[in-house]
């Protein structure tokens, strides 16, 4: 994706403490469909950029649930812009040379970015993620709750398999829970794991998912039939 | 309902379960089955439930005429053939195991009724939600032939009728054509009954190379066995069935008392004596007679066949003939060259010898006409006037007139069977051999006589349709012309129309069985034969090759050719 830097900090991170936060949670519209209020410079000392809190980031909530580490993953499928003054805006007491005026409480603008749940996975003493599992999570996030950014590794841990091959299981749920944006979601993740998992066979598994992403959205939207 | 898991799946004599009603189908003898793919019912297999009829459990037997997919695996997920579907199912978490389910169709053919002897339709299908169960191999075995399974054989000690307990082997005068084409090999063995093909005649269609002969060899040699011992003529226009001999010297066919015999019979000695044709025969084989010439040739045969004499020829014919119209008649003159060409200078035609039926036919006996070095209208006269005699000494027996006071006429007391090759050449379509009058008296009145017809074709749409619809028992091979099938359609009763769907996916050895040796046509794998089939296709590639190394070999014949003068031999020239 042309918004995803190869260097990023999260995607270096070794530990998943060390992952970027991005956000915290502050709302949720089901069981598996969450927004997250994306952190600015008065939250964090190193607030998101806006490619690493972009449209397709997998990120993950780091949870401890009955005395076992989980991260539960999940992929931003949708953005907002929140600006309180929207339809407050009157007469300037301020002139074109002078400051802006501004009442005393600053920076209420916010980011919101929607999150759809994918799945957990226990994490390891070791800091490796392992028994992935791409069902429902059961458990419901709390507000609050920190969303990092998902480095590659994870996802390619998560994208793994009981037989060791490429795994995708979530996708009906994502295309259902990210409506009008399913199938661009969907589709951005798929050219992560393009990258992630560049062997023969998982490349044509990839080639025919992604047709058949396309083509169905392609219905639905009425383009094709 | 109760769950599938209850009970075993599986029970002995080949009773499975296969799956569940889920409703009635398009037509009111067809009903719908949910079945998962790993049963893997194919198209024809015969499948049982139990309903009440009159208070009673019976066990219905239906044909599964339709297969197709009601669930699988998404089309989209097989967008790239290097890619299997389940590959992508299991990327996407689908599960794949047991995912398949195939709707079937099937048709209520009926339960027999052990009264009437063969299937009644009940009038009511499964209910929703009735399980079936493919139909066990022995109650198979007993109840598609038409074998006359009566009530006493059928009921067990307990009282209760049971059709799986019958024994087909035991049972005499059945002839093993193959196994059913679904089961295993031999699970379920097709007996039919010789009686009724020979009674009510038997056809044998298939396109060339579908096993036509040796189906028909599988046939005689059930005809042959101890339990038979059928009086039996081959009508051998190729000479395809020289291989039968082999009959003579294998134990199979021999019992303490019981040898079969094999006859083969050559132009040499398959005369035919003049006084044996009919004046139609004759017309038959001149070269256009004038209506003239018609009358004066009916006037002067009706007088010769008034004599005692019956070793008369052309010449005495013709004095008759001068006798009546005058030496000088033009017709006469006319038909005097045209009879010394097609009769007297014919070697088949003699004016005393005569095949004596009974060195031709006997019971244990297979008797085979080779032809092959005859031309077609003498097969034909071959056919017709052996058919006539053996047809009017039948008669004869049947009538009792052995006993009349001045009859002199033969009598054959044994019914018979002939088998006629290349059917077409006999009783053909367009109507022109004299044949096929009398192939057509036989098949509409051969019954009340025993004297039985075979027809083996691969031509049905040029066999008389009198003739081919009087055949009562098909077997019927692969066809793949139209006008053959519409052939078949148009004239075989018992051929319905799932039966002919069947016939252009059928590969050699595979036949259709129908008619009236059947209480409802199946499917089955032709046996092999205990004899060597005499008709296989000649490898041409070898033989070519071989004969051409042979050539090769002879000496003389690898000379350059002469290119013409000079000290060049011309090939330099050209080089």
């Amino acid at each position: 994706m042309s918004s995803r830097s190869t260097n990023d900090t999260g995607n270096e991170a070794s530990t998943i403490d060390d992952c970027l936060a991005i956000g915290s949670i502050v709302n949720s519209n089901s069981h598996m469909d969450y927004t997250v209020e994306i952190f600015n410079e008065t939250d964090r000392d190193r607030p998101p950029e806006p490619h690493e809190c972009g449209f397709g980031q997998p990120v993950f909530i780091h949870k401890t649930i009955d005395g076992t580490e989980y991260i539960i993953m999940g992929v931003i499928y949708d953005t907002q812009l929140v600006d309180p003054d929207q339809g407050r805006s009157g007469p300037r007491l301020a002139q074109g040379d002078q400051p802006q005026f501004t009442p005393g409480y600053v920076e209420e603008r916010t980011t919101l970015a929607g999150v759809v749940l994918l799945g957990t996975a226990e994490v390891a003493g070791d800091g490796t993620v392992n028994s992935p599992s791409q069902e429902m999570p059961r458990w419901t996030l709390a507000v609050d709750d920190v969303v990092k950014q998902c480095p590659d590794r994870i996802i390619r841990s998560f994208h793994i398999g009981p037989d060791d091959g490429l795994q995708i299981a979530y996708i009906e749920r994502l295309l259902d829970v990210a409506g009008p944006l399913g199938a661009e979601v969907t589709l951005s993740i798929v050219e992560r794991l393009r990258e992630l998992f560049p062997e023969d066979p998982n490349q044509r598994v990839l080639d025919v998912v992604e047709k058949d992403v396309r083509w169905q959205s392609s219905v639905d939207r009425g383009v094709m039939r | 309902m109760s769950s599938l898991g209850s009970e075993t799946s599986t029970e002995d004599g080949g009773k499975e379960l296969i799956g569940t009603v889920a409703g009635p189908g398009d037509d009111p003898n067809e009903f719908v089955v949910v079945t998962p793919d790993d049963q893997a019912v194919k198209t024809g297999e015969f499948i049982s439930y139990t309903v009440p009829v009159d208070g009673t459990g019976r066990e219905v037997i239906a044909r599964v005429t339709n297969r197709e997919q009601a669930r699988g695996l998404p089309e989209t997920f097989m967008a790239d053939p290097n890619v299997a579907p389940e590959a992508v199912a299991s990327t996407l978490g689908v599960p794949t195991d047991d995912i398949d389910l195939y709707r079937l169709e099937a048709t209520v053919i009926g339960f027999y009724d052990t009264g009437m002897q063969t299937f009644s339709n009940p009038r009511q299908l499964p209910s929703p939600g009735t399980r079936l169960w493919t139909a066990p191999n022995e109650m198979l075995e007993a109840i598609l032939p038409n074998l006359g399974v009566d009530e006493q054989e059928a009921t067990d000690a307990n009282g209760s009728v049971d059709l799986s307990r019958i024994n087909v082997e035991e049972r005499e005068g059945l002839a093993h054509m193959g196994w059913l084409l679904n089961r295993e090999a031999n699970a379920v063995d097709v007996h039919i009954p010789i009686d009724e093909f020979a009674a009510t005649h038997l056809a044998i269609l298939a396109s060339t190379g579908s096993g036509k002969s040796y189906t028909a060899g599988v046939l005689m040699e059930e005809m042959m066995m101890p339990d038979s011992r059928a009086s039996l003529l081959v009508f051998d226009p190729h000479g395809e069935y020289s291989s039968l001999s082999e009959m003579r010297g294998n134990g199979i066919f021999a019992s303490d008392d019981y040898h079969p015999e094999v006859e083969y019979f050559t132009p040499e000695n398959l005369r035919i004596r003049i006084s044996e044709l009919n004046v139609g025969d004759v017309m038959s084989i001149l070269d256009n007679p004038s209506d003239r010439m018609q009358e004066r040739l009916d006037s002067g045969w009706r007088a010769m066949q008034r004599r005692e004499s019956r070793t008369w020829g052309i010449d005495d014919l013709l004095e008759e003939m001068r006798d009546q119209y005058g030496d000088d008649d033009s017709s006469v003159g006319a038909l005097e060259w045209r009879l010394r060409r097609s009769i007297q200078r014919n070697d088949l035609f003699t004016t005393d010898v005569n095949v004596p039926l009974d060195d031709l036919v006997a019971p244990g006996r297979c008797t085979v006409l080779q032809m092959d070095t005859l031309g077609r209208r003498d097969q034909q006269m071959i056919a017709t006037v052996l058919l006539r005699r053996l047809y009017q000494a039948r008669l004869a027996a049947v009538r009792g007139r052995g006993d009349e006071e001045g009859y002199d006429g033969e009598i054959i007391e044994q019914p018979l069977f002939a088998l006629f090759e290349e059917g077409h050449r006999f009783a053909p379509s367009t109507g022109e051999a004299p044949s096929l009058e009398i192939m057509r008296t036989v098949t509409s009145e051969g019954r009340k006589f025993g004297f039985g017809l075979g027809i083996i074709s691969q031509r049905p749409s040029k066999i008389d349709q009198d003739v081919l619809s009087q055949c009562g028992t098909q077997v019927t091979m692969q066809i793949q012309n139209p006008t053959d099938q519409d052939a078949i359609k148009n004239s075989v009763e018992a051929a319905g129309e799932e039966v002919l769907r069947e016939l252009p996916g059928l590969t050699p050895g595979q036949a259709v069985v129908s008619g009236d040796a059947m209480n409802t046509p199946v499917l089955i794998q032709v046996r092999e034969r205990h004899t060597t089939h005499g008709a296989g296709s000649i490898p041409a590639t070898s033989q070519w090759k071989q004969a051409h190394e042979q050539r090769n070999e002879q000496p003389g014949r690898t000379e350059s050719a002469d290119m013409g003068g000079g000290e060049s031999t011309g090939e330099e020239d050209l080089l």
